[in-house]
């Protein structure tokens, strides 16, 4: 099977399993519902507020569910059968990275249209670039965080320790994602300079995560 | 190895010593900040030694696993140690310093929250390695998050720093401050000192860290 199929099939097996359970994105949904309330509600919903909110809610709901794709497949024990698969294992975290892209997508998705309603933001005119920004930093979010997941499965308390270790390094996303929507919605400069900085840490990690992979991966 | 490492420490207490004596006694209190400037011996130093430990975790880390030999191991879990320990006394000293100068224990400045997730993210490294299901596994694992925590010290550096400036002016201004001769030596001095101390600091964990990992081979076997 060529590379590419290999990590279609993976990708496609994780978010087959996802659609018929809905577990991870509903978990997520509501999660990230709940912040959005409960930030909106604390902070009041001036539209300004509403990028900040957006990817608090995002990164939040995400420490929830980048771990459980591949938690879900040490439960089942279906893990150690998909290692012993012949061949390089970085399909498998490729795989794995596009699954959780496309699930943090849906729910960026959901959140662009609550914000957009519950916030009185006039989004809708600039939906694609608002769209871009997020798929920009949920890739770099999905690579540090996909690493991560397959990390955690080795250690004691497991996802507990997933918020430690992620939230720091996924920082920059959040940053980043904060004032580019800011620099899209209110057409202000500057955001050339974030496109730059999420773009180089979507590209390092993207670089760096699948050969450290390999080491997680590896049976000890 | 022993000699290298007393010759080492005996290098940092003589520094050390002579950094507290140019820090305390003989360099002027600052024209704005009186005596507060001297904390800044302390804290400079030690931020610079945090950098330079996550530094050394980095390389460690890397050798670890392309080399695979324990020894890359026991410097990165020493240094990793280290990072930790100098981040959270540069915040510590930072703030002791900032309450007096800037009025206030912590303002948003850009250098204080990197410190801060530095601190955080080398938290997280000592708390893999320790839950861990074996001492090798943790290992490995460790220099994973010590090699993607080093790589993104840089990017946290200036998404930090342009946050905060791109946006809204920052809160201290801080011209050029012209430093007088004796506090120039007096920093000098106490950066060379701590760096010593570092590595005097380093080599001992490191040779602890080998006693341990021959303790618990000589205990499985047995």
């Amino acid at each position: 099977m060529s590379a590419w199929r290999r990590t279609v099939a993976l990708a496609r097996k994780d978010l087959l399993l996802e659609w018929r359970g809905r577990e991870t994105i509903t978990a997520m949904a509501v999660l990230a519902l709940l912040v959005v309330l409960l930030l909106g509600f604390v902070l009041g919903a001036e539209p300004p507020r509403a990028p900040a909110i957006l990817w608090v809610a995002l990164a939040l709901a995400a420490m929830l569910g980048v771990a459980r794709p591949t938690q879900a497949e040490v439960e089942q024990q279906a893990l150690e059968t998909l290692l012993l698969y012949p061949g390089s294992r970085e399909h498998l975290y490729w795989g794995k990275w596009a699954a959780l892209t496309v699930l943090l997508t849906v729910l960026l998705a959901l959140l662009l249209v609550t914000l957009g309603v519950l916030f009185n933001v006039d989004l809708w005119a600039k939906l694609p670039a608002l769209f871009g920004v997020g798929v920009l930093g949920i890739a770099g979010l999905s690579a540090v965080g996909t690493l991560f997941a397959a990390l955690v499965i080795h250690v004691r308390g497991r996802e507990l320790l997933m918020p430690l270790l992620l939230l720091p390094v996924a920082l920059p996303v959040v940053l980043g994602g904060v004032r580019l929507t800011e620099a899209v919605l209110t057409d202000a400069p500057g955001g050339g300079l974030w496109f730059g900085m999420l773009a180089v840490f979507d590209i390092l990690f993207l670089l760096v995560a699948p050969i450290l992979y390999e080491v997680v991966m590896e049976e000890a | 190895m022993r000699s290298l490492s007393s010759l080492v420490g005996g290098a940092a207490v003589i520094l050390l010593a002579a950094g507290l004596y140019v820090g305390l006694v003989a360099s002027p209190p600052d024209a704005f900040q009186g005596d507060y400037v001297r904390i800044m011996y302390v804290h400079v130093p030690s931020a610079f030694v945090a950098y330079l430990a996550v530094g050394t975790v980095f390389v460690a880390s890397i050798l670890y696993l392309w080399r695979g030999r324990e020894v890359y191991d026991h410097v990165a879990h020493s240094a990793g140690e280290l990072a930790a320990l100098f981040t959270a006394l540069a915040l510590a000293g930072g703030m002791i310093w900032g309450k007096p100068v800037w009025g206030t224990w912590w303002t948003w400045d850009a250098r204080l929250v990197t410190t801060a997730i530095l601190f955080l993210i080398f938290a997280g490294y000592l708390l893999v390695r320790e839950l861990a299901e074996d001492r090798r596994r943790g290992a490995r694992l460790a220099a994973v998050i010590g090699i993607i925590g080093a790589l993104d010290v840089p990017i946290i550096h200036y998404s930090v720093v342009w946050f905060r400036t791109l946006h809204q002016p920052a809160s201290i201004v801080r011209g050029d401050i012209k430093m007088a001769p004796p506090m120039v030596t007096a920093l000098m001095i106490n950066l060379l000192a701590f760096a010593l101390l570092y590595l005097y600091l380093l080599l001992q964990r490191v040779r602890l860290e080998r006693l341990e990992a021959a303790g618990a081979a000589a205990g499985a076997e047995s």
